[in-house]
């Protein structure tokens, strides 16, 4: 510590502290910025539950317990803001408890993405007995169980053999998705054109109006990205297969997620692809500051005992 | 503020020569080593330099060579980086984003320590080993003395007489003559920079009976494509096919011409939509909607950016570059925002095939408002 | 010390070679004897001198490669990810120059942060020039220029900005665009001039990248030129302190000691910028993508030194609009669009001669002025920040509404408030503070600055020790300048007993409102001795203190 008081009233003390703040800065930020790589790890592919395997009974037990109270027992919804859930789809329901929007603890505000609050099982239980109960003769949209939704989980298997099984099968069927997309023009003017005004160019997600915002979908699933399009959870307007095909949605599904998964070719810090902003930002506070530090460097006072 | 004042070595190490104080009129010298004003023939005044001592200058010596073997061992770095990415077979090695990645970084890594280092030592150079100097130079006296002035006045004056070019006032006019048309050729020959504006930025290319592309795709968009869409949002172009532009359809005709197709329920229309689409006009914005179908254009009457963040619970169509609003549901009128004039509207139908269809030209011109958008 | 020696023989041979056709012998030695004030403020236009020869540089470089045309082509080069998109001939090219030249990348964004440093270092110099005073006779004329350079310096930002034809740069040629649309009468003629018809065209590249590699810079050449040759023959301003007066200027000769540092600073100014350029991305226009105008990103933004001009694009309503004989008066585009940068400008251009003639001081003024000691000038400035600053991040309001999850209308509407109530409260405060400090200066000036030792005295009273300041802080105190104005003089007769006749007309009315307004409030040092250690009476000082 004597070092340090002997040092600390030093004429460029201040500049080290700066310096050093600002590296640790950076340090910080390289080790705390999500990469596109984990991102991508989470995603997971099933298939439609066959009927044997669901328990429609559960379901309703869910349902009543967790959504009636703001939708009512038969799905037709209340006062407490909870919108009529007869014709929405399966699809919404999938999107908004997978992405745990819904349960909601506060319906009149925006819900961010969390956790989701019900295991897979639940949540298939549930999707069943809405089909069953609920739905008016096949409104709205279906699952798009074909399309790859979050990896599978560790905690879901009782072995690590079947579940590095279950990641591979799911990595293979997660690439052919990605992959089987081969119109990069068309994905990208769809995305370009109908998403990136409010998601931004990135996914980042951007500002609406009266204090809501587009979430920013790099956590987003292929599933969850389709859902959200015929369902238009939301201020979102709906993109239903008939607007937007199957396969072009697979086009622009695989463009934004191709280009999230990306490398950064310019350099590890990518400032959350925020763009200009955060470039002026840094152009300020670490640029010149940086450049201004020299400079004092250069005509810094010299003491005796330097 | 008194961080300017260099003044070095106000201390006294024991094994320094202190030679001054800063100012260039104060002559007092301590502890000067006997001899030191006879050894001193640099280029400055003494008491202007203040040397450094010679164990400081050693030490300078050392940091500062260790800086430029830094920076040395940096530059070769860069170089060596350089080939480390050699082109391959399919293309070079950096046209994949992560060696690029790689590449970048590695290159301007050893570019910033080699730059880096040759500051630091010129700096350290600077600091410890050439002498401190606080050398005075009067400014200079900017005005000339009255009597160059009017030397100068009087020599100018009298030449130009002596030209003529104040006796001779047919010859001076003449040349004036003489220079203007010159002076406005640069700017006639600019003329042929573009088209007059004529009508052209009042005309798109749809036209009555002409089916519209999904944005990105070439597939015709149908009424009943929507149906499953009782909130729903598209973006579309006519469906033009020009044989020389590779999406088909040249930029201009796509800034001018691209539409947002939004679907909404017929009751939530509101009261502009029975009003005129344009003055003195019996068609209403409701006439040219097909079941709950709305066109407008896509481009903002603003500075002309996508106005196309539709929010489906407000029916607000927003543009993301500064914020104009027009209410979808009430003939794309501004309720927000800088933007002069509403969102142009497109006339719409379906032809016998049930394809969506142009009825004729927007209402306006579309684009940013100009001077005479609203007139023919 | 070494003994003087004579000059080698290759650089004598040189010397004389050039002698004999220059006769430099003496201009040389001058020269090489200029003198610099050792400050780290008096480098920030080096910062901006420096960053433009690498713009410089790496812009020869990139044109080696780069392709202004707008010729659409599908891409078919190496990098995998945009291939089969049919793009303008200038995006492509600059996909090459990133994924098939080797450095090409890094080159591309030394460029682009090289430019955003230039720009951000131009503001923090003027500002410094402001602040102190630097731009007063006999320098005005080098202020002007600093201004001009700054104007064009945005203009060539932007224009380079343009130049790839990504997404978020063909946006800022259709706001551009759109802007000039808004002109009466010739808005559209210039729109299709500029563009050789309809937006976009295929010629605005072109022409832009003209503009952006020959046209401006050969101006800003010519510009920063003048700028440092101006300061060679006027010399720096100095600040003040012990052996500094108005007569000469005291620091650093060019030769040897400062051509050391200087050089020494661009090379750290160039390792700053290629440290940003090898670690943090800018502007991934391979991320983005082409440019379509039917395209559009939320979070759209130009690059920081146009964020004034997108603010007020965006805090400005349309409800000033209005039709002349059914054509329209676009206020809403014209006003922020055009306006704002014609105010900034021509506010930074006039203030020079706007203070000369509030003050009427003719006098030439070497010594800079300590902000605090001119707290009219340092609070319209710091007021004048403020604006630029409001309307630089209602430019982001976007950003900031969906940061902090605030209404996007409310920070609109908060940024409008702002706009008009910010400045005056910077004003005050700014005022304030100044005046606190001069009192503050007052304080040690007559007693010394307080050592943080305290002693209790045999009466049982604790006091603070305080020590003499140094010789150099006394110097610094004194030379406090009192700020004054001919004008208040001029409302007295003149010696005949003949009124002066331009105080009675309305502009010498309103200048004399302004010098009395410019100069009022001050903490006299009348009568001030340093260390006489005691409190003086505020009474006698002319009654003009008025912050109490």
């Amino acid at each position: 510590m004597k070092w340090i008081t002997a040092r600390r009233r030093h004429p460029l003390a201040g500049y080290v502290v700066v310096i050093l703040a600002l590296a640790l800065f950076g340090v910080g930020y390289a080790a705390l910025a999500p990469t596109a790589d984990q991102a991508q790890a989470q995603t997971l592919a099933a298939e439609a539950p066959s009927a044997d395997d669901v328990d429609i009974a559960q379901g309703k037990t869910i349902f009543d317990q967790t959504c009636a109270s703001c939708h009512g027992l038969d799905g037709s919804g209340s006062d407490l803001n909870g919108p009529d859930l007869r014709e929405v789809g399966s699809a919404a329901i999938d999107f908004q408890v997978s992405t745990g929007r819904m349960p909601s603890m506060d319906p009149n505000n925006q819900m961010p993405r969390k956790p989701m609050v019900m295991t897979e099982e639940e949540l298939a239980n549930l999707i069943a007995y809405y089909d069953a109960q609920i739905r008016t003769d096949g409104a709205g949209a279906d699952v798009p169980y074909e399309v790859p939704d979050i990896a599978p989980q560790r905690a879901d298997f009782d072995d690590e053999e079947s579940y590095e099984e279950a990641l591979a099968e799911y990595e293979d069927e997660y690439d052919a998705y990605i992959e089987g997309a081969d119109d990069v023009d068309m994905g990208m003017k769809l995305y370009l054109t109908n998403c990136a005004h409010c998601h931004s160019w990135s996914g980042g997600g951007g500002a609406l109006t009266d204090g809501r915002w587009a979430p920013e979908i790099h956590d987003s699933t292929p599933r969850e990205i389709y859902e959200a399009m015929v369902s238009g959870p939301g201020a979102m307007p709906m993109f239903s297969d008939g607007a937007i095909s199957p396969e072009e949605k697979q086009e622009l599904i695989s463009y934004v997620k191709t280009l999230q998964a990306e490398p950064n070719a310019g350099g590890i810090f990518d400032l959350q692809r925020v763009g200009q902003v955060a470039e002026g930002f840094i152009s300020w506070t670490v640029g010149l500051s940086l450049i201004i530090a020299c400079a004092i460097w250069i005509t810094a006072k010299q003491r005796a005992h330097d | 503020m008194t961080e300017n004042n260099n003044n070095d070595n106000t201390g006294d190490g024991a094994n320094q020569r202190v030679v001054g104080t800063p100012t260039d009129t104060a002559d007092v010298v301590t502890e000067v080593p006997a001899g030191a004003e006879s050894e001193h023939n640099g280029p400055y005044l003494a008491s202007e330099t203040h040397p450094r001592g010679e164990e400081q200058q050693r030490r300078g010596e050392k940091i500062a060579s260790l800086w430029f073997i830094l920076a040395f061992l940096g530059g070769i770095g860069f170089i060596v980086s350089y080939f480390l990415f050699p082109p391959t077979a399919e293309g070079p090695a950096i046209a994949d984003p992560q060696i690029s990645q790689y590449s970048n970084m590695l290159l301007g890594g050893t570019l910033t320590v080699a730059l880096f280092g040759i500051g630091a030592g010129m700096t350290v150079w600077a600091r410890n080993i050439m002498p401190h100097y606080e050398v005075a130079s009067p400014y200079d006296e900017m005005p000339s003395k009255e009597e160059e002035k009017s030397s100068f006045s009087d020599f100018f004056m009298k030449s130009a007489d002596e030209s003529g070019i104040t006796k001779r006032p047919l010859m001076r006019r003449t040349l004036i003559a003489a220079m203007l048309p010159l002076g406005i050729a640069p700017i006639v020959l600019l003329r042929d920079t573009g088209p007059v504006p004529g009508d052209l930025m009042k005309h798109t290319r749809w036209a009555d009976g002409m089916r519209m592309y999904v944005e990105g795709t070439h597939r015709y968009i149908r009424a009943e494509d929507l149906e499953n869409d009782p909130y729903g949002m598209i973006s579309a172009l006519p469906a033009l096919n020009d044989e020389e532009y590779p999406h088909g359809i040249s930029l201009n005709d796509q800034a001018k011409s691209v539409i947002l197709l939004i679907k909404m329920p017929e009751d939530d229309w509101k009261d502009g939509m029975d009003s005129p689409v344009r003055e003195g006009s019996d068609e209403t914005h409701l006439n040219w909607t097909h079941q709950g179908i709305v066109a407008y254009s896509k481009i903002c009457t603003h500075v002309g950016c996508p106005a196309a963040l539709y929010e489906r619970t407000t029916h607000r169509i927003l543009c993301p570059c500064h914020q104009s609003t027009f209410d979808a549901a009430d003939a794309a009128k501004v309720v927000f925002g800088p933007a002069h004039r509403a969102l142009p509207q497109l006339p719409i139908g379906v032809d016998d095939e049930g394809y969506l269809v142009a009825r004729g030209d927007f209402n306006e011109p579309t684009g940013p408002t100009f001077w005479e958008y609203a007139k023919d | 010390m070494s003994k003087t020696t004579q000059a080698p023989k290759a650089l004598r041979g040189v010397g004389n070679f050039i002698d004999d056709r220059f006769h430099l012998a003496k201009t040389g030695e001058k020269n090489l004897r200029k003198v610099f004030p050792n400050h780290w403020s008096f480098m920030l236009g080096e910062i901006a001198l420096y960053s433009f020869i690498i713009l410089l540089v790496t812009g020869v470089f990139l044109t080696l490669w780069f392709k202004p045309s707008m010729v659409e082509v599908v891409y078919d080069g190496s990098y995998e990810r945009l291939q089969g998109v049919p793009m303008s001939e200038a995006f492509a090219s600059t996909l090459y120059i990133d994924f098939d030249v080797r450095g090409g990348f890094l080159v591309r964004q030394i460029h682009h942060w090289a430019a955003l440093i230039f720009l951000a270092s131009l503001v923090v110099h003027m500002l410094r020039n402001f602040f102190t005073g630097a731009f007063r006779k006999p320098r005005e004329l080098n202020w002007i220029i600093g201004v001009l350079i700054f104007a064009l310096a945005i203009v060539e930002g932007l224009f380079g900005y343009s130049l790839p034809d990504d997404l978020p740069s063909g946006m800022g040629v259709r706001i551009l665009q759109g802007v000039m649309l808004s002109i009466p009468l010739v808005g559209s003629y210039i729109s299709m001039f500029l563009f050789g018809g309809e937006f976009p065209g295929e010629d605005i590249i072109t022409r832009l990248y003209m503009l952006h590699v020959l046209l401006i810079p050969a101006i800003l050449l010519a510009l920063i030129v003048a700028h440092v040759f101006i300061v060679w023959i006027q010399k720096h301003t100095q600040y003040p302190g012990q052996g500094r007066s108005e007569k000469a200027v005291v620091g650093t000769p060019m030769f040897p000691g400062f051509a050391v540092k200087a050089g020494g600073f661009f090379f750290f100014t160039f390792a700053v910028i290629a440290g940003l350029s090898a670690f943090v991305q800018i502007n991934p226009i391979h991320l983005f993508g082409p440019f379509t105008p039917t395209s559009i990103t939320s979070g759209l933004q130009p690059d920081w030194y146009m964020g004034f001009l997108e603010g007020s694009l965006r805090l400005f309503p349309n409800t000033l609009d209005f039709q002349i004989f059914g054509y329209p008066i676009l206020t809403s585009v014209l006003v922020p669009g055009l306006g704002a940068m014609g105010l900034l400008f021509g506010a930074l251009g006039a203030w020079p001669f706007i203070e000369q003639w509030i003050t009427g001081d003719k006098a030439a003024k070497n010594m800079a002025d300590r902000p605090r000691n001119a707290p009219v000038r340092t609070a319209l400035g710091v007021a004048g920040i403020t604006v630029y600053g409001v309307l630089w991040l209602a430019g982001s309001n976007d950003v900031l509404s969906e940061t902090f999850s605030i209404s996007l209308y409310l920070t609109t509407y908060i940024f409008r408030v702002l706009v008009f109530v910010g400045p005056v409260v910077a004003f005050i405060v700014t005022k304030r503070i100044c005046l606190g400090l001069q009192r503050r200066d007052r304080e040690t000036l007559e007693h010394g600055y307080e050592s943080g030792t305290v002693q209790q005295l045999p009466s049982g009273e604790f006091i603070e020790v305080h020590k003499e300041s140094s010789e150099d802080t006394v110097a610094v105190l004194e030379s406090k300048p009192v700020i004054t104005s001919t004008a208040l003089e001029e409302d007295a007769t003149d010696e005949k007993g003949v009124e002066n006749p331009a105080a009675r007309k309305p502009m010498g009315k309103f200048r004399r409102a302004l010098a009395h307004w410019y100069t009022k409030d001050n903490v006299s040092f009348d009568g001030v001795q340093a260390h006489t250690g005691h409190h003086l009476h505020h009474s006698a000082d002319h009654g003009d203190d008025k912050a109490h």
